[in-house]
């Protein structure tokens, strides 16, 4: 390069004249360019073109307390608005949303708060969230009869992480549930890591209460590979937003380098940190060594706590967007997923 | 409070909240197929102490206390 190219583009002021609207305001980060805010300005570029692209499959990673906090209905509308095509969680997230589907809820509370006291009273801490020990429990009672009736109808089959969400968000009734709307749209939700959440947990009180083997719900840690593979492999590009990372994250870029395909968009929204090596905190500029992200894609890492950054995306994007737009993903125009998978 | 370190599901290992304080999920129930609903102040044959204490008894005592009273 040479020193002029260094010097292209000024960086423009950020001006707030009264009313401005969530995209107004992210063109004015745009126009600065710089630290969080350019960096915010890129992902709702990023993400637009994603959903532009005919020929792109949206993969939504999800990780941390997500529901919890309050994105439970943003993630929900995006899958009912076909704004995203394929979700990977963690257990736990799904595990949330299956919570508040039965009736429970998550509590604003407090950080700095004596535990030991929540322990007695049976009040669990996500932070400064607070979970009653009674909604857990009501959904590991649900989800025990969920599980019989789900081996049953099965007739004892083992299922991929795809076919046993499909399976519990058909019984889920919640039409604000993640699970439902997944369900009902024909968008899989992947759990790498089931096993490792209440619906892995909650295997051993049904699993104890059946007295045949074959009433016991099998799920096969392997069976969704080809799954997911496969939309890789079929999509003629693939872009993730994630959110966190962790299990979630290194199964999208697991699965576009499996399928030798590599990511055409990324976006990565992280308080996780590169230097210990470890996948959360990684550079998108590293997966492109492995395969995992073509060199020329489109991708940014925005470094900040998901609960404040993504809802602005999806504000912004959706804004530019307009309420008349349409998508038809490119996985169900072709039948590649849909109901029933 | 009186009656704490009685046996009651409430400090019973097996038990979780339910319909806090006054109704316990028993695991040992479920795994049985019998109801595990139960009250938090009842107890069977099965109960064993629980390893690290909680105010399930002391808010259930509190709670048929203010009921009785109430009646």
């Amino acid at each position: 390069m040479e020193r002029k190219d260094y010097l292209k583009e000024p960086v423009t002021h950020i001006k707030i004249n009264g009313a401005l609207t969530v995209d107004q305001l992210m063109q004015q980060f745009a126009n600065s360019g710089s630290f969080g805010a350019g960096r915010l300005a890129a992902a709702c570029d990023t993400y637009e073109k994603m959903l532009k692209d005919p020929e792109c499959t949206i993969f939504l990673g999800l990780s941390g307390a997500v529901v919890p906090a309050g994105m439970r209905t943003l993630v929900k509308d995006l899958i009912r608005n076909h704004l995203v095509d394929v979700i990977v969680s963690t257990g736990a997230c799904m595990v949330h949303d299956a919570i508040e589907a039965v009736g429970g809820h998550h509590y604003k509370g407090g950080w700095a708060v004596n535990d030991n006291e929540l322990y007695k009273y049976h009040l669990f801490r996500i932070y400064d969230i607070f979970v009653p020990e009674e909604d857990y429990v009501k959904l590991d009672y649900a989800l025990s009869d969920m599980y019989a009736d789900i081996a049953k109808e099965r007739k004892g089959e083992s299922l991929g992480s795809d076919e046993f969400t499909y399976e519990i968000g058909k019984r889920l009734k919640d039409e604000n549930s993640i699970l439902r709307v997944a369900y009902e749209e024909g968008v899989p939700i992947f759990l790498p890591s089931a096993r490792d959440s209440e619906f892995g947990f909650i295997h051993w009180l049904h699993s104890a209460q059946q007295q045949d083997q074959k009433n016991v719900l099998q799920l096969d840690a392997f069976k969704d590979v080809p799954t997911i593979c496969g939309i890789c492999s079929k999509s003629p590009k693939n872009g993730m937003i994630i959110i966190g990372g962790g299990v979630p994250r290194n199964t999208i870029q697991s699965s576009t380098l499996a399928s030798k395909k590599g990511l055409d968009y990324a976006v990565v929204i992280t308080l996780d940190r590169p230097e210990t090596g470890g996948l959360s905190g990684s550079t998108l500029e590293e997966t492109v060594s492995w395969g995992k992200m073509k060199g020329s894609a489109d991708h940014v890492t925005v470094v900040g706590e998901a609960l404040m950054v993504f809802p602005f995306v999806v504000a912004s994007v959706t804004e530019r967007l307009g309420k008349d737009f349409k998508r038809q993903p490119f996985l169900q125009r072709e039948k590649l997923v849909g109901r029933g998978i | 409070m009186e009656g704490e370190n009685l046996k009651f599901c409430g400090n019973c290992d097996s038990h979780n909240c339910y319909d806090y304080p006054t109704k316990v999920f028993c695991s040992t129930r479920h795994a049985q197929n019998l109801n595990p609903i139960v009250d938090t102040l009842w107890h069977c044959d099965n109960w064993n102490q629980v390893s690290q204490e909680c105010y399930c008894v002391r808010e259930a005592q509190k709670a048929k206390n203010n009921f009785e009273t109430q009646r």
